[in-house]
């Protein structure tokens, strides 16, 4: 017990002070910074400022205005779907599916990023991501057979309230 | 008098309360109102022990009215072991930062609450390294601040004198500037929580955004740009514990608001 402790304290600082000397002349997000779960997370001296990751809008504010604009866009969408039927404008339709579909990818791309980043979790946090990524396209494309082939959401929604 | 003051000289203890004080009116008697204070303690000399909650009973009537008083009282009284960071006693220097009765706050602003059955449970900042005790490790939230050059940044300064700034722009600062970072935002942050090697944290983007809108600073592009990623900013999902537990009453939710909205406007 006790020895696992002292490792646990004294370990984790040498190989990251050792790894971090290595990784400042190399990339920022190389192999060779061990992120070590209960350890110092510390990169560089005690002097030496935080460093940023490369900067794109995609992932920054493109991201964000394209997430909230899809949260606002579905406030309309989903009461226009409440005052037609899916049958007869099924354009609205398809547009609601595709958009739900996006808004639960991005919050639960969310959740992924907080909890699994692939620095922390270099296995599980890919397969978690990838794995989001088949079931929303699967979802789309379960949703477009549903929209095209049966009564689609809007209706089924109306005939399980009604249920 | 002379020989009472020898007296006290010659008594090992060091004390003021024996000397002068007795020559001078009795106080008046209050009654005894003893309060427990369960204080979070670990000592780094001792890995394997694990960290636990001691107990302190005191007296309120015999201490100020402040919680960092009474951890100063037990501290010079009890147990001079027990290893906290004060300075100012009023709340300008920010190190007293803890968590008492479950809200990150300074004790030297909260008051103790004076409800004697209760006990008041602190703990140090949430969610940090601990040195010792109540001393947080604050080495990654000072790098993030030093990351975000949190200086005046300008290449065309005024050929004579000073920047000068219109009334409106010095407004803009105002509910930035006055920031101690006592990191009581950015530690009951629950993004910071889990991403505080990336995130940046309340209290450092809201000083980022302090210097975005700075009318007098030039830099604000590149400023803007360096958050321009999944993890500086983005982190942050309006969660407002920030501005919820800002002992000095500020809004760093609302900075955050303000560079998202300013980033995506660009």
């Amino acid at each position: 017990m006790s020895s696992s402790l002292v490792l646990h304290s004294t370990l984790p600082r040498a190989l990251t002070r050792r790894v971090v000397q290595r990784s400042s002349i190399q990339s920022r997000y190389n192999t060779t910074f061990n992120y070590v779960p209960g350890g110092p997370i510390l990169r560089g001296t005690v002097n030496d400022p935080t460093t940023f990751p490369k900067p794109s809008p995609i992932h920054g504010s493109y991201h964000w205005a394209f997430e909230r604009l899809l949260s606002a866009g579905l406030v309309p969408l989903t009461a226009a779907a409440f005052v037609t039927s899916g049958s007869n404008y099924p354009i609205v339709d398809g547009l609601l599916g595709v958009s739900l579909v996006m808004h639960s990818h991005l919050g639960f791309d969310s959740i992924v990023v907080d909890y699994l980043h692939p620095r922390k979790f270099p296995i599980l946090g890919p397969i978690t991501t990838w794995t989001l990524r088949v079931a929303t396209v699967a979802t789309l494309v379960g949703v477009y057979q549903f929209n095209t082939n049966d009564i689609g959401l809007t209706e089924l929604i109306a005939k399980a309230w009604t249920a | 008098m002379q020989s009472v003051i020898s007296a006290a000289r010659s008594s090992t203890k060091r004390s003021f309360s024996t000397s002068a004080r007795r020559w001078q009116a009795v106080p008046q008697q209050k009654p005894v109102l003893i309060k427990e204070f369960k204080i979070y303690r670990w000592n780094p000399d001792e890995p394997e022990k694990k960290p636990e909650l001691q107990s302190y009973k005191i007296d309120l009537n015999q201490t100020g009215p402040m919680v960092l008083d009474a951890l100063i009282k037990i501290k010079n009284e009890m147990d001079p072991t027990l290893t906290f960071r004060r300075s100012c006693r009023e709340g300008i220097c920010g190190s007293c930062a803890m968590n008492i009765d479950g809200q990150n706050t300074l004790a030297c602003l909260c008051r103790i609450d004076r409800n004697e059955s209760k006990n008041t449970k602190i703990y140090p900042l949430p969610h940090m390294y601990i040195v010792k005790d109540l001393v947080p490790d604050m080495t990654q939230f000072y790098k993030q601040y030093k990351s975000i050059q949190p200086w005046l940044q300008n290449d065309n300064p005024p050929e004579k004198g000073e920047f000068l700034q219109s009334p409106e722009d010095r407004k803009k600062l105002d509910g930035m500037y006055e920031c101690i970072l006592c990191a009581c935002c950015s530690t009951s942050c629950p993004s910071y929580w889990w991403n505080q090697d990336e995130y940046l944290g309340p209290a450092t983007l809201m000083q980022a955004y302090r210097w975005i809108a700075d009318s007098r600073d030039s830099h604000g592009a590149e400023r803007k740009e360096r958050l321009q990623n999944e993890m500086s900013l983005y982190r942050c999902h309006t969660i407002f514990n920030c501005s919820r537990t800002c002992p000095k009453g500020l809004n760093p939710a609302a900075a955050i608001a303000k560079i998202k909205l300013e980033l995506a406007a660009d």
